[in-house]
């Protein structure tokens, strides 16, 4: 009998027959058969060299999408132009401030900032920070004998106007004057200056009319 | 019926019966130790079946992925390029904002994790591009399979569930995210170096005078432990490299969109240097935003991609 036909049946004899099996198949070895020569494909060296290897196998890579990137490379300077079209529609805050301008307003000159809301601001510029549509001014003035820095954005909505009121008699040789903070260099309240100035203007104006805003964008060169 | 017994070559006719062909080459041994694909005949199993009214497990993967599907986003993020910080103005009120800039470069989706198969689910997304000849053969089998081209950045982004999976192949661009929503974005933090615990932590340092000698900015005590100080604690703050891991600012603001550039432009300052890669996506603390079916079906798929995915 066949040991599958009905294997519950007869496990014992079929134990045994798999144990006999088990034994030959551990000794069990195959013949060679090798074929004959005529069927055997001939590797050549050249046919070798030919056949495209599995491995190294080039692999499909895509091309990759268009780049905004690679056309826009410097899009805060966008930005800032953008905004300071806005912003600054004639171009007189960019030019008063302007390293090409040289009459630009530079450090060490007395400004005077007009703003929408709240009193000008008038003093010493010790700084100029270009940053764009960002660039700021750092002005020192001496108010009830304390000294006091305020920083403007000059492309802000809320400056009015700025205002050369005087020269700096000469060209200064430092980036930043923050040795002005010093009490050696001090330059104290520059409050009478700019009186002086405003007097001067009110009267080339021709006394009564006192109307600043007309002139705002033209300061600089308005008073050369 | 008799059961079906397992055909192993032990059940096979005698080999002179059997042709050449089936007989093993090499001389097998009996497998000793197989293995099994039916369920595991475990005692226990009867006890723990759904339909007994027993509570849902809370642990295992399912039960994690239940706990993070409140703060799991609804769709994935992308790759920007920080170019650098910069204001914007209001024209009307003259308010001025401190903004941060960020470039899209050919981002991308690369790949999917889904649960079935990692047990999650999420976004693979690139951005960049990088040569071939400096990408890996894995990797580049990897792009290949994709349809897209090797990227320069890889990054994963969770999503919720299978709904969150965009096509493979589809292109993110900065209309991705919506004037006004807001996303948190996260990025590599500068990298400062080695620093001292007064700047890497915030000490104060040990006084000036007063018998000190020669250790004014060093860490003092590192604490006690089993009552003398036998050991230090894990974890300890010490001073140590500073910088150069990602950090994550919430809750900012998508002032301004430009599609033609491929800007987004964010409220605020974000975290790492100039030309950093930061990883944006909708923030956890904010409702998910309102997005057109327009945008998340991503119209401007290109052609030859969309057909590969």
């Amino acid at each position: 009998m066949p040991p599958t036909s009905r294997p519950l049946a007869c496990w014992k004899s079929l134990l045994r027959s798999s144990r006999h099996q088990k034994a030959t198949a551990r000794s069990l070895t195959t013949y060679h058969h090798s074929k004959p020569a005529s069927q055997t494909p001939i590797t050549l060296p050249w046919n070798a060299l030919n056949a495209t290897p599995h491995v190294n196998r080039k692999i499909k890579t895509y091309p990759p999408p268009p780049s905004p990137a690679a056309k826009f490379k410097e899009p805060i300077k966008d930005l800032h132009e953008a905004q300071i079209a806005v912003l600054d529609p004639t171009g007189a805050r960019s030019s008063l401030f302007s390293k090409s301008n040289p009459e630009a307003a530079r450090v060490g000159d007395i400004l005077l900032v007009r703003l929408k809301t709240g009193d000008p601001f008038a003093g010493v510029c010790i700084n100029i920070r270009r940053r764009g549509v960002d660039t700021g001014i750092l002005l020192r003035n001496e108010l009830t004998r304390v000294g006091v820095e305020m920083w403007f954005k000059i492309y802000s909505p809320n400056v009015e106007g700025i205002e050369v009121v005087q020269r700096a008699a000469k060209r200064a040789r430092r980036a930043r004057l923050t040795y002005l903070r010093k009490p050696k260099h001090d330059m104290g309240s520059v409050q009478n200056i700019v009186l002086q100035y405003q007097r001067s203007r009110s009267a080339i104006q021709g006394g009564g009319q006192n109307d600043r805003r007309g002139n705002s964008r033209k300061k600089g060169k308005a008073r050369r | 019926m008799a059961p079906k017994l397992p055909t192993s070559w032990a059940q096979l006719p005698p080999t002179f019966l059997l042709p050449d062909a089936l007989l093993p080459l090499i001389a097998k041994r009996g497998v000793k130790y197989g293995w099994s694909t039916a369920p595991p005949r475990n005692k226990h199993a009867r006890f723990n079946q759904p339909t007994q009214g027993i509570p849902k497990p809370t642990t295992g993967p399912a039960a994690a992925l239940a706990r993070k599907a409140f703060t799991l986003p609804l769709r994935t993020g992308a790759l920007a390029v920080k170019k650098g910080m910069t204001a914007i103005y209001d024209a009307e009120s003259g308010k001025r904002t401190a903004c941060t800039v960020l470039q899209f470069d050919r981002v991308q989706v690369v790949a999917h994790k889904t649960r079935a198969q990692h047990g999650y689910f999420a976004v693979q997304v690139g951005s960049g591009w990088k040569h071939e000849s400096n990408v890996t053969r894995p990797l580049l089998g990897h792009f290949a399979q994709a349809g897209v081209s090797p990227k320069r950045f890889m990054a994963e982004f969770r999503v919720k569930d299978e709904n969150g999976l965009i096509p493979v192949g589809q292109i993110l661009g900065p209309e991705w995210f919506i004037e006004g929503q807001f996303v948190d974005a996260r990025a590599d933090s500068r990298g400062m170096g080695w620093a001292g615990g007064m700047k890497k932590w915030g000490w104060s340092g040990q006084p000036a005078s007063h018998g000190n000698s020669k250790t004014h900015r060093a860490m003092g005590s590192s604490g006690a432990s089993q009552g003398s100080g036998s050991r230090v604690h894990p974890g300890k703050k010490m001073p140590g490299r500073m910088g150069g891991h990602q950090v994550t600012t919430q809750n900012i603001k998508v002032l301004k969109i430009d599609a033609e550039k491929g800007l987004v432009v964010l409220s605020g300052c974000i975290p790492g240097p100039d030309g950093c890669t930061v990883k944006i996506q909708d923030a956890l603390k904010k409702p998910w935003p309102k997005v057109p079916e327009a945008v998340l079906s991503g119209s401007q798929v290109i052609e030859p991609l969309k057909a590969m995915a």
